[in-house]
């Protein structure tokens, strides 16, 4: 049995002993995201992409591997299950439910999840929080929340991850190397007002 | 508008590429995909008249119909799936780049922080 | 030929390759000078224009209108650029090569203040020099170069507002405007 089969199985386990946390209910390390269908029509700019494992096959099948960036993005996709993300951007502070943002950030504190980034601006009042969910040594899932007054982001990245080849799709190299044992987190690093 | 603003647009003028850029373009290009065939679905309804010949050719003029029309379908379904391919590609391709921008957002951060002193370690404990 | 410009759209999306081409005769100024504005260097814009213009022909069906051409095409010409800059696979900060510009010169500007603004310009960070360029060559609003380059419009706003700055300091700095030209 691999540890794939092993983890959905001790997750059916949990989950018939009533034990299972919200994370476990669904794919392990695919995160509940609220409806923001409603959303989409106060926002400036939405972005919403859900790619559970059959069409994100499709999509990595269609990619063009003469193009520089998506042979890349072939590369990372073919060990991914499933991408989800919901960015909406907005023309006034906080049209969206922040309590829906805290809601996903708090299954982030399931077990075998281990912060990476927490960067907090007062100044912006901007919040960046990365995660990676380790399970044997290797990062199994991603999630990005970052929340701004007039934007907020969610990305849920589900399956083997290479970070370093995440991150090189925008062309910078150097992602902070913060030395993570799997169930412990990093110091959050508080953030002066991002440079962009 | 400012004095300098003005300037930046004067200096920003648009530039024409060297001589025979279109046609460089144009050679790139990767050959066209013939468009596809499509014969009239109306054969397989025609009633043809019965004689001896046509009583002979029926079955396999009937056997031909029928492997159009699934030629058919199969293109319908192969077009229908590069659409949704190149669609969820597209689809791809942006969720990614909405990741990495948010890594660099988280990058930039960490970078900016300024590390911890020696005091500040022995204020913190 | 025709050079109906919607019709040039339809026909390019049919298969016409001359409509195609007349397309990228339309376009080419634009994309190659975003280019050039980006990469500091000729050949690397030829190439990148070439790359936005092939791309362009795999995705025609998705282009919806000439507006929405002009839209794409500085999109991905902008993000392109910028991925080229942060591979560092293209020099940024080589000077422009000398006679490059092509562009006829006004009688009343100034050929060396602009050089150096170019210059300068060429100094910014990838994002911010894609948000100057798009503004100031491409006349964009603030709106749109947020959604092309996927940025807030605030940060959309504090690029402009920083990398004038900077620009003007510089240029006091070099003698070429003298403080009082500041608004």
């Amino acid at each position: 049995m691999n540890a794939r089969k092993a983890l959905c199985f001790t997750a059916l386990g949990l989950a018939a002993m009533g034990l299972a946390s919200p994370a476990m209910a669904q794919t392990r390390g695919q995160l509940r995201l609220p409806e923001f269908a409603a959303l989409a029509k106060k926002a400036t700019e939405s972005v919403n992409v859900t790619l559970a494992p059959q069409v994100l096959g499709l999509a990595c099948r269609f990619l063009d591997k003469s193009e520089p960036d998506e042979a890349a993005a072939q590369q990372i996709c073919t060990s991914l299950t499933g991408i989800y993300v919901r960015k909406y951007s907005f023309d006034t502070d906080y049209a969206y439910p922040k309590e829906d943002i805290e809601g996903v950030r708090r299954q982030l504190s399931a077990p075998g999840w281990s912060q990476l980034v927490g960067a907090r601006s007062k100044k912006d009042q901007t919040d960046v929080d990365v995660y990676l969910l380790i399970d044997g040594g290797q990062a199994k899932s991603l999630a990005i929340i970052a929340s701004e007054p007039r934007e907020f982001v969610i990305v849920n990245i589900v399956g083997s991850i290479d970070l370093e080849k995440l991150h090189e799709l925008e062309g910078k190299f150097g992602v902070p190397e913060l030395q993570i044992e799997a169930g412990e987190k990093a110091p959050a690093a508080k953030a002066p007002a991002p440079n962009k | 508008m400012s004095d300098v603003e003005n300037e930046l647009r004067r200096a920003l003028r648009p530039v024409d590429p060297p001589a025979g850029f279109a046609e460089r373009v144009m050679r790139a290009l990767p050959p066209q995909r013939p468009p596809a065939t499509v014969t009239p679905l109306d054969i397989v309804r025609t009633a043809p008249r019965v004689t001896a010949w046509r009583r002979l050719m029926t079955p396999a003029a009937l056997a031909a119909s029928l492997v159009v029309a699934v030629m058919l379908g199969q293109q319908v379904a192969f077009e229908r799936e590069q659409r949704a391919g190149l669609a969820a590609s597209r689809e791809l391709m942006q969720a990614l780049r909405v990741t990495s921008q948010k890594l660099d957002d988280a990058y930039r951060a960490v970078q900016s922080t300024p590390p911890r002193t020696q005091e500040d370690e022995e204020n913190r404990s | 030929m025709s050079v109906d410009p919607p019709s040039l759209l339809l026909r390019a999306r049919d298969g016409d390759a001359s409509a195609f081409e007349a397309l990228v005769r339309m376009h080419q100024s634009s994309v190659f000078s975003i280019g050039y504005r980006m990469l500091s260097r000729r050949d690397a814009a030829e190439d990148l224009a070439q790359d936005v213009f092939l791309q362009l022909y795999r995705r025609l069906d998705s282009i919806e209108s000439l507006e929405h051409l002009g839209f794409w095409l500085r999109r991905v010409a902008a993000n392109l650029a910028i991925d080229w800059l942060r591979r560092a696979t293209h020099v940024a900060t080589q000077p422009l090569e000398a006679g490059a510009e092509v562009a006829a010169q006004q009688p009343d500007e100034d050929p060396l203040l602009n050089r150096e603004l170019r210059r300068m310009l060429g100094e910014l960070a990838p994002a911010a020099r894609a948000v100057m360029v798009l503004r100031y060559q491409e006349d964009c609003d603030v709106a749109e170069i947020a959604t092309s380059l996927d940025m807030p419009v605030n940060t959309v706003k504090s690029h402009i507002k920083r990398s004038l700055t900077a620009l003007r300091g510089k240029a006091i700095g070099a003698r070429l405007i003298t403080a009082e030209e500041m608004p």
